[in-house]
């Protein structure tokens, strides 16, 4: 920072006081330009041929025949019919719905109620916020694996604790009715600390003076909650609900290790079809048309928040 | 700052005819709040826990039904034994060399990019940058089934001809680990944030003194945002270290292994090792857990910075 000031002092030109900070024309802009588009180059390349040309085949893919072997066969929109209309993958959407909705909105409230907690004048808030966060850095698969072993239904821990209780022991993963909340438990688990973590740093910049000034109005804590609180939420909400959504339709991993998606398709996902006609059955253009539906339902679901939500007027 | 503070409390008591219960009140819900939240801890951390100790478990205490928490014989064995029973050091090593090598290709790439966005302004880069959020938004499971396609028919390489034909192209490389996951549009976003905070001063001034473009952005204005590096770094090396499904697909022979995909496949290939497996799922996290108690303030940074702006 020195090492800018002194020059500062000696450069201030006599013609132009306060100039605006992009000029447009001039040799000195055409240099600039220059550089920013050299900078700006590695990224937007790299960006082009792993996410632009992806994109626009997966798209092109969707409409043909395809199994790596032999060239691509158009075949109109027959694998978004197949898709649609086979009942696997149509389980597999809504499974993927009840899983969205217990670990983005059911978790969201969860998670605002701990960073509400913690956002209050606590001993060792540090050590509670750093519990509730670590589940999330750690790897789905690892974790996964930690709570395939504690669902174990013969030497696991969850069953021994219920014993302690003296509820029966249950099989979680094999059992039609408990393999898919065993599932969201894991998932609300590992991703409750992220979205925890951005309420909480939104509260704690919340402006003081406004309860102040209504606390002297005879505001109750409640109502201040829901006519102060909620409403100054609305771009953390937001943020937290597009990234929950789209990591939510993107859960894959726990579902890997956990049940296969199993038993009788109760726990399989969008992505898990996906991966399986991808890679398993090698019908490639059916995958692809899976995966833009996939997609299709993440941008219905953030417009719509946008919607509801009165968009992110904080952001950039 | 006092938890249970009991000297303050009497005074106030006898002081106020009727604030003996709501005094009272507020110490009962506070010590609610503690045992809510410490209640909420012990489930995030459990798990961790019973990993650990399951790691050093005999195969006794490991069948014992009702299982007990602790071993009844700590088996510090079974981390020589997991390691020659699977090739977890090679895993680590792979997950290792490919998460450096994003962190250090996307603090480059993406604060270059990042600065030109923010700084450095031409016709048209409103319109790269609307490019960059929108690609936040595509779904891995989108793009992921061409990628698999542009890697294995990636021309030249792998025995593969001009036109991708003949061979394996870049499966089971380490172009196909880190090329392709090695710029991440969040990270020219958050880059893009954090260069624009700066005061336009600094850099005109630098440029009356005959300072390059290139010269800026690397001597004056990115001394200056070194906690977005901090942050990206953290970020990227995590979710490095963390991936899965990419090297799954991509990697084939034990050796190009990450760990991730390593635990997976012993998992399978030795299903009732739990000691061994949770060895390994332990020195999987452990580096992550370790990188995050040290960095903790960066992460925080990164993740509320991004959901706040």
């Amino acid at each position: 920072m020195a090492v800018v000031s002194a020059p500062h002092d000696v450069s201030a030109p006599p013609t132009a006081p306060p100039r605006p900070a992009a000029p447009k024309r001039g040799r000195a802009g055409a240099a600039r330009r220059r550089a920013g588009m050299l900078m700006l180059a590695p990224a937007v390349l790299h960006a082009l041929i792993w996410i632009g040309i992806p994109l626009v085949a997966a798209f092109v893919l969707s409409f043909t025949n395809y199994d790596v072997l032999t060239p691509p066969r158009f075949n109109g929109i027959q694998n978004y019919v197949d898709a649609l209309t086979d009942p696997v993958f149509r389980r597999g959407m809504l499974n993927t719905l009840v899983y969205a909705f217990f670990t983005v909105p059911v978790a969201m409230g969860i998670a605002l109620l701990i960073a509400l907690m913690l956002d209050t004048q606590l001993r060792a808030r540090a050590l509670f916020r750093t519990a509730v966060f670590i589940p999330q850095v750690t790897a789905t698969i690892a974790v996964a694996l930690v709570w395939l072993w504690i669902y174990d239904p013969r030497n696991g821990l969850l069953n021994a604790v219920l014993a302690f209780f003296g509820i029966p022991a249950q099989n979680w993963l094999s059992s039609t009715t408990w393999a898919m909340p065993a599932i969201i438990v894991v998932g609300i688990w590992q991703g409750v600390g992220l979205k925890m973590l951005i309420y909480l740093a939104a509260l704690q910049s919340l402006p003081k003076d406004v309860y102040e000034a209504a606390s002297v109005d005879g505001a109750s804590k409640t109502r201040q909650f829901f006519s102060i609180t909620l409403p100054l939420l609305k771009p953390a909400t937001f943020f937290v609900f597009v990234t929950s959504v789209i990591s939510a339709f993107q859960a894959f991993d726990l579902i890997y290790i956990l049940t296969d998606g199993g038993p009788a398709n109760t726990t399989t996902m969008m992505t898990y079809e996906i991966y399986k006609s991808a890679f398993r059955e090698f019908r490639l253009g059916y995958a692809c048309a899976q995966s833009i539906i996939l997609f299709v339902f993440l941008l219905l679901l953030t417009l719509a928040n946008r919607r509801l939500n009165g968009g992110d007027s904080g952001r950039h | 700052m006092a938890g249970i503070d009991l000297g303050a409390a009497s005074p106030r008591t006898t002081l106020d005819v009727v604030g003996r219960s709501p005094a009272t009140r507020r110490r009962v819900s506070r010590i609610a709040l503690y045992v809510v939240l410490s209640v909420i801890s012990v489930v995030m951390v459990v798990p961790f826990v019973w990993m650990v100790v399951t790691s050093l478990k005999t195969p006794t205490d490991i069948a014992a039904t009702p299982p007990t928490f602790f071993p009844t014989q700590w088996a510090w064995h079974n981390y020589a034994d997991a390691l020659a029973a699977a090739p977890f050091l090679t895993y680590a090593r792979n997950s290792l060399v490919i998460a450096v090598s994003h962190t250090a290709i996307n603090l480059l790439v993406a604060s270059m990019a990042g600065y030109a966005l923010a700084r450095l302004r031409f016709r048209g880069s409103e319109l790269v940058f609307l490019g960059f959020v929108a690609a936040l938004m595509i779904p891995t499971y989108t793009k992921i089934i061409p990628e698999f396609l542009i890697v294995r028919f990636m021309p030249l390489f792998g025995g593969n001809d001009i036109l991708g034909q003949g061979g394996t192209g870049w499966l089971d490389t380490w172009w196909a680990l880190i090329v392709p996951g090695a710029v991440t549009p969040f990270a020219v976003f958050l880059f893009r944030q954090f260069y624009l905070d700066l005061p336009v001063e600094l850099e005109e001034a630098a440029r009356l003194d005959g300072v390059s473009e290139l010269g800026i952005w690397a001597r004056i204005m990115t001394p200056l945002v070194k906690p977005a590096f901090i942050t990206v770094a953290l970020l990227t090396f995590e979710s490095s270290w963390n991936n899965f499904l990419w090297p799954l697909l991509v990697t084939r022979t034990d050796s190009m292994r990450v760990i991730q995909v390593g635990l997976s496949v012993f998992r399978t290939e030795n299903d009732t090792q739990w000691a061994f497996l949770m060895a390994g799922t332990t020195l999987a996290t452990l580096p992550m857990v370790a990188l995050f108690l040290l960095g903790q303030k960066y992460f925080v940074r990164g993740f509320a910075n991004a959901g706040i702006k």
